[in-house]
């Protein structure tokens, strides 16, 4: 009896398989049909696909900038995917590419553009069909509009700059002494007066006078690092079956610094990125070597916070930054009209990157950095001439944001920030690292 | 394990002699609808292994690059190149340091809870289901719940240690600790399987041997030692077979806990393959060391079948 009862089942459900295999099949079926039907008829609007990589305060704002831009075209909709920052994000967006079907637009780093531009995962930007929306170049700062070229064609259309700058705690600076007359932080011009500053700090906040949590991040690392050896009015060229060209005394000095400030007095020995924040952030130390990023954490801190660009140690001014830029990743069927709904778009966003200042970004297009508006952001303002000086990362099909070689960087110098190593024997080791890549293959 | 499968195959020969009887190659209703139960299979395993692992030796052989470029045939370069290339031997050194340092307490913890359990404790299915539910996790979960009980500051580890007046560990943050810090989340997270098999097992052993053992006046621990271990062995055989297998593809926990860090010391291989081929687009060379790679494991798993053969002879 139970068997019988078994084997009915497995008839019924037999029957079930079939009859669900012909829905199924319908139901496909309509779905092309009205899929043709959706091609047809004017009305509907296009989809446009755009992956980025901002999450968090970034990543409201930008979802907000969509919003708007959505609803002041009804002739496309953009769909954002968001992938998670660096690794991840970089390697779907190249094989997507490689694959042929990527989609319509993208953001990338700048600094990770030369690693893509000669392979052809991206086409590079039509300037005539731009200049229709009324972007030109002569809407971008110089050193960002430069860096959006590659072999005298432009591939990326930049949104922002984001420097790595220094946040301070007004009411720390005050109580210890180190503003000047205009209510900023006073300036300082060599490493020793920075550090005397930083102590003074620390007299205040009894913790540490500089929070910069670097453990396990080379690209952390590598934002301090890159600003200072800059600021050495120092180059570093990587080309590809040629030796890193580097100023090593200028590279070495920078490190031996940085391995000073952590001595547990003006910066905690110790801590990741998110250890720092917070502790800036509870108001424990009185500056923060940081993003630009971190601006919308620290309002929502409630913290008496200013900005500047960090402190000019050794001679020339000069910043890390990184832009987040438009690109176009290369498909192997175009679609016409879409991509002229993403000259629109983009036009659309640049214009309305006011609110992307908000952020913390500095806006690349300048109509929006020079308006009223901008001028009374604070401390947006107070570190706008970043975008003069800022230094992007050397060039190379490795190099960029998030790429292996910073993480490169974070394996052979994180014990010298630590105290174990030499800074010397440091960065003799990245170097060596450095050159065996340059020593292979270009693969792009 | 050894005999079960001998028996199995013996069993598996008895029932097929009449078939092979008939003339090979003559489709008779049985055998159609044999392959056809098997082609799906064989579709799958065509498709997604054997092409990918011949399509995979090509590769290693050209200069192919994610981007398309340089596509051209390059002979054994990757191959030269890998041998000497630094970051791949201290990956594997790295991976090879990981299966030696995982497999031994995942063989040993494992036993010892099974040991413990076979005592007969109460409640039996509570201790085998608290055993045996890590395993059942996802790496991702694992990793999270690890990270943050191993953070420096924060962290329940070292909040304990430093109760009971122990100096804080910098856990995953210190490259003498921090393969360590690993393996001890992996334990803590796999030798649940193990404790299965091994518990399974002793449970198998006769009851009489221990009956007998007693009236001949043998304690408890003469008893594990003359009685228990020596029946588990072809179940310690095969524990460690699949321990070091799984060991040798260890990725997941490292990446997600220490992304190959501090200062490279815990990219296991699989993970430099990852990089050289998605993140550096250099599909070919990491092609080629990950048949490198395959040819360890090839040797290893060599090695353990000559060695368990020599056993059960």
């Amino acid at each position: 009896m139970k068997q019988f009862d078994f084997f009915e089942a497995r008839q019924l459900s037999r029957r079930r398989l079939l009859s669900g295999t012909a829905a199924l099949g319908s139901v496909l079926a309509a779905a092309t049909l009205s899929g043709c039907g959706g091609n047809a008829s004017a009305a509907a609007p296009r989809d446009i696909q755009f992956w980025h990589l901002l999450s968090g305060g970034d990543g409201i704002k930008m979802q907000a900038m969509i919003d708007a831009a959505n609803k002041a075209n009804p002739d496309f909709k953009v769909h954002p995917t968001v992938l998670a920052w660096g690794p991840p994000y970089y390697t779907k967006l190249a094989m997507a590419s490689a694959g042929g079907r990527p989609p319509e637009m993208a953001i990338m780093h700048a600094s990770r553009v030369p690693g893509y531009a000669p392979g052809g995962l991206i086409d590079p930007w039509d300037l005539s069909l731009l200049a229709e929306h009324g972007v030109t170049a002569a809407d971008f700062a110089p050193r960002i509009w430069q860096k959006s070229q590659q072999n005298g064609k432009v591939f990326s259309i930049a949104l922002d700059s984001h420097p790595f700058i220094m946040f301070y705690n007004t009411d720390v600076a005050r109580k210890a002494g180190v503003v000047a007359g205009n209510g900023q932080l006073q300036e300082v011009k060599s490493p020793q007066e920075f550090m005397a500053m930083a102590k003074e700090m620390q007299k205040v906040t009894q913790a540490h006078g500089l929070s910069f949590g670097y453990l396990g991040s080379g690209s952390q690392m590598w934002r301090l690092f890159y600003t200072l050896y800059k600021q050495h009015g120092a180059d570093m060229e990587l080309t590809p079956g040629q030796p890193m060209k580097v100023d090593r005394d200028a590279a070495v000095e920078s490190l031996e610094f940085m391995a000073s400030l952590f001595d547990d007095t003006i910066a905690a020995k110790s801590g990741d990125i998110s250890t720092g924040i917070a502790e800036f952030a509870r108001g424990s130390s009185g500056m923060l070597f940081s993003g630009v990023w971190e601006l919308p954490t620290m309002k929502k801190a409630g913290l008496p916070v200013d900005a500047a660009t960090i402190p000019t140690l050794y001679g020339t001014p000069a910043a890390y930054a990184d832009s987040h830029s438009f690109v176009l990743p290369r498909q192997l069927n175009v679609d016409e009209a879409k991509r002229r709904d993403v000259y629109k778009f983009v036009s659309d966003i640049l214009k309305g990157s006011l609110s992307w200042a908000e952020a913390g970004h500095i806006p690349a297009y300048q109509p929006v950095v020079q308006s009223q508006a901008y001028k009374a952001l604070i401390p947006q303002a107070h570190y706008s001439n970043a975008a003069d000086v800022i230094a992007y990362d050397p060039e190379a099909w490795f190099s960029g944001s998030g790429s292996d070689w910073q993480t490169y960087f974070a394996d052979n110098v994180q014990n010298v920030l630590l105290g174990r190593d030499k800074a010397a024997d440091g960065w003799a080791a990245f170097e060596k690292r450095t050159n065996t890549l340059l020593s292979r293959p270009n693969p792009v | 394990m050894s005999s079960s499968l001998t028996a199995r195959r013996s069993s598996g020969s008895q029932s097929s002699s009449p078939a092979t009887r008939r003339r090979p190659g003559s489709l008779t209703r049985s055998n159609i609808s044999g392959w056809g139960f098997a082609t799906p299979f064989l579709v799958f395993f065509l498709v997604f292994l054997v092409w990918p692992v011949l399509y995979g030796v090509y590769m290693s052989l050209t200069g192919k690059s994610l981007t398309g470029a340089n596509d051209s045939m390059i002979g054994f370069a990757n191959y030269a190149e890998a041998f000497a290339d630094a970051d791949m031997w201290r990956s594997l050194g790295n991976t090879l340091y990981f299966t030696v340092i995982s497999t031994v307490p995942l063989v040993l913890v494992a036993l010892a809870m099974a040991a413990l359990l076979n005592v007969g404790l109460p409640a039996q299915w509570l201790w085998r289901l608290s055993y045996f539910a890590p395993y059942l996790l996802a790496s991702t979960v694992v990793s999270l719940f690890f990270t943050w009980m191993y953070n420096p500051q924060l962290g329940l580890i070292n909040d304990s240690l430093s109760k009971i007046g122990i100096p804080k560990v910098a856990w995953l943050n210190d490259p003498n600790v921090a393969m360590w810090a690993i393996v001890i989340a992996t334990l803590w997270w796999t030798v649940g399987f193990n404790f299965l098999l091994y518990l399974a097992a002793m449970q198998n052993i006769p009851h009489q041997h221990y009956e007998a053992a007693s009236l001949d006046g043998a304690g408890a621990w003469r008893q594990l030692f003359s009685i228990t271990l020596p029946q588990l062995g072809p179940t310690t055989v095969m524990i460690v077979l699949l321990q070091v297998l799984a060991s040798l593809k260890i990725f997941d926990q490292v990446y997600q806990m220490t992304a190959g860090g501090p200062g490279g010391s815990t990219r296991p291989v699989v993970q430099y393959i990852f990089e050289t081929g998605f993140t550096g687009y250099r599909l070919g060379y990491s092609a080629a060391i990950s048949y490198i790679f395959f040819g360890l494991i090839v040797l290893v798993s060599v090695m353990q079948f000559v060695i368990t053969r020599r056993r059960s002879v």
